[in-house]
């Protein structure tokens, strides 16, 4: 075990393992993408209650799982940067934060478009809305306690606590609708038992769920090996990286 | 007393000695917290009534951010001194530590903004129900602010621009206090005893007093290497 | 004290101190800290007399009344034990008709009408296409008439 994470853990290894993956994984987005699209406007056949208006859930559930998703993976980055100091998810956990924020700010934003002609209102402040307002508030402040503190390594730290303070808001936010008699309605996805929603309006949904994530990936990768050549900057393969790289660029 | 440890006795007093050698800076929270309050009133629609019906949220706004501004002072000297790192190198337990820091930290800024809150309240026609529950809610989230915000305030010291950042982190993490404390003053003033508030902050309290001083003490540690 | 009993000690404070935040805080919302009633509980007499809450129910099928000229509206919101009636003047939400799910914000007059200062409609976590709602109250009334 300890020897795959060594293995894996090792920025070297990690960045041209990205890279492969990577490459592997545009085709798929771009497929599930353009299937998702496809079936999220015109296969799925309008709501029996909100008519056309529900389409726009083909974009808000996504990002607002999303937007939970990679805060947990910033708290399974954290816990490794604190207890382990694995070198490799003080940078994962760099990569994510503002893609999660992004991710955040389209699921508040999509979720109040849709809210005003459905509720009768933009925003209300209710516990599932400002959980998740709260949610953007700590990924602004995560990014900022990165951009403060010039040592890569303590801010990593720093910002891994404050992950890990701000993790409470997480089970919060996802069981807001059931305990509080919230505005927002409840699950649709992981209910179990009697299917609350069609099969030609659930698959277009998982369909963009699974883009959406194979875009956070594909991103996030990229931003670490961004960050990896930040980190070892001073080391061998990263010079012979950048030369080959500029070399290429010369020659053509 | 033997009512804490000796290591909380100790920082506390300490924090105290320090404060009250150089006493303008127990008046900084205070005074920060009456001009905030005397901003509502140019600002607010002059209608009859409606600054005092707003009063008791607007007083623990006022405090919430005078609270957080003055967690910049609870190691900001230490740190700069080098007091903070004789203190980690002594061997001292750093969660003891934390809690006399906290403990010290409430005494200077958080009870007296709540005590203070009472006569300003009073002046405001608050009922008597109303300035008893805004006191103690006060107290008690005040303290709980103490104690999460010495985390925050510990990852940030000595950081530029630390204060704006400071106040940036905190603030999310206080809304909890905000809604529920305010909500309290604003049932009691309606007339009705707000149990439930009063629970939930004391809940909250007793929670951070559990777990904040192991993150404080953590963060003392990242923030020295 | 030895290291071992100072870190039992030390273990069980912490594991004293989250039983005791836990059991307020469930405690607090056992108290009904969102100010959220239902109509039965109104028609225990739970809800502050004094104090703006929210009362959520469906609206009940037939129960509409609309004022001419006007923009008022009378309903009666059920919780399927007891009923509230409602008055409310203003726009309503897209999605608010009989038998949906609302929450109205507002108080209790003198008569125990509720007197509301904002409706808002909530949509259920159900998607499905019209026909296939049509098909389903379908069966529901054959099921029901057997």
């Amino acid at each position: 075990m300890m020897n795959f994470l060594h293995k894996y853990a090792s920025l070297r290894n990690f960045y041209f393992l990205s890279l492969r993956l990577s490459r592997w994984l545009v085709l798929p987005f771009v497929f599930t993408l353009v299937y998702g699209l496809i079936g999220a406007l015109w296969i799925a056949p309008q709501d029996y209650q909100q008519g056309e208006s529900f389409r726009i859930m083909y974009v808000h559930v996504p990002s607002a799982w999303l937007s939970m998703f990679v805060y947990m993976n910033m708290v399974g980055a954290a816990v490794l940067t604190l207890i382990w100091r694995v070198k490799l998810s003080e940078i994962v956990l760099r990569a994510c934060a503002p893609l999660g924020a992004i991710f955040t700010f389209l699921a508040l934003v999509t979720g109040s478009i849709w809210g005003k002609p459905m509720w009768g209102t933009w925003w209300v402040w209710d516990a599932r809305l400002t959980s998740e307002l709260l949610l953007l508030f700590i990924y602004f402040g995560i990014i900022a306690l990165f951009h403060a503190i010039e040592d890569r390594r303590m801010a990593a730290k720093a910002c891994a606590l404050l992950t890990l303070v701000g993790a409470v808001n997480i089970p919060i936010i996802h069981y807001s609708v059931e305990w509080w008699s919230t505005l927002h309605q409840g699950p649709t996805v992981s209910k179990i038992g009697a299917p609350s929603i069609h099969i030609d309006m659930l698959i277009p949904l998982i369909v963009m769920s699974v883009s959406f994530t194979l875009y956070f990936i594909i991103m996030c990768l990229a931003r670490i090996r961004i960050g990896i050549r930040e980190y070892d900057k001073n080391s061998n393969w990263v010079k012979n990286l950048v030369t080959s790289t500029l070399q290429k660029e010369h020659s053509q | 007393m033997t009512l804490f440890p000796r290591v909380v006795n100790e920082t506390t007093s300490r924090e105290l000695r320090k404060t009250f050698r150089n006493p303008s800076e127990i008046f900084y929270p205070l005074i920060f917290f009456v001009l905030v309050l005397t901003m509502f009133p140019f600002s607010i629609p002059p209608v009859p009534g409606l600054f005092n019906s707003l009063a008791s949220g607007i007083l623990w706004t006022a405090a919430l951010l005078a609270i957080s501004l003055s967690l910049e002072t609870l190691f900001k000297a230490d740190y700069g001194s080098g007091a903070l790192e004789v203190i980690y190198l002594s061997g001292a337990d750093l969660v003891l530590v934390s809690i006399g820091k906290s403990l010290g930290h409430w005494i200077i800024s958080g009870l007296p903004i709540a005590l203070l809150a009472f006569p300003i309240g009073w002046a405001l026609d608050l009922n008597f129900l109303t300035l008893w529950v805004l006191v103690l809610t006060l107290m008690l989230g005040s303290a709980t602010m103490s104690l999460t915000g010495a985390s925050i305030s510990a990852l940030t010291v000595g950081l530029r621009g630390g204060g704006f950042l400071l106040v940036m982190l905190t603030l999310p993490f206080f809304v909890p206090l905000l809604i529920f404390g305010s909500s309290a003053a604003t049932n009691a003033s309606l007339g009705i005893v707000p149990e439930a508030e009063l629970y939930f902050l004391g809940g909250m309290f007793v929670l951070s007093l559990t777990v904040a001083p192991w993150a404080t003490a953590h963060a003392i540690r990242i923030r020295l290497g | 004290m030895s290291p071992r009993k100072k870190k039992m000690l030390t273990l069980a404070l912490a594991v004293a101190g989250l039983a005791i935040a836990t059991a307020l805080i469930l405690t607090a919302f056992e108290k009904n800290l969102m100010y959220f009633y239902s109509p039965s509980e109104i028609a225990m007499g739970d809800a502050p007399e004094n104090r703006p809450f929210r009362i959520g129910g469906m609206v009940v099928k037939g129960s509409v009344i609309r004022e001419k000229d006007t923009l008022g509206v009378w309903f009666n919101l059920t919780d399927y034990t007891n009923e509230r009636m409602v008055y409310y003047k203003g726009i309503l939400p897209d999605l608010f008709r009989e038998g949906q799910g609302i929450v109205a914000k507002g108080g209790l007059n003198e008569t125990g009408l509720f007197v509301a200062t904002e409706v808002l409609a909530k949509h259920d976590e159900n998607y499905m296409p019209p026909e296939v709602a049509d098909a389903l109250k379908k069966s529901q009334k054959y099921q029901n008439s057997k």
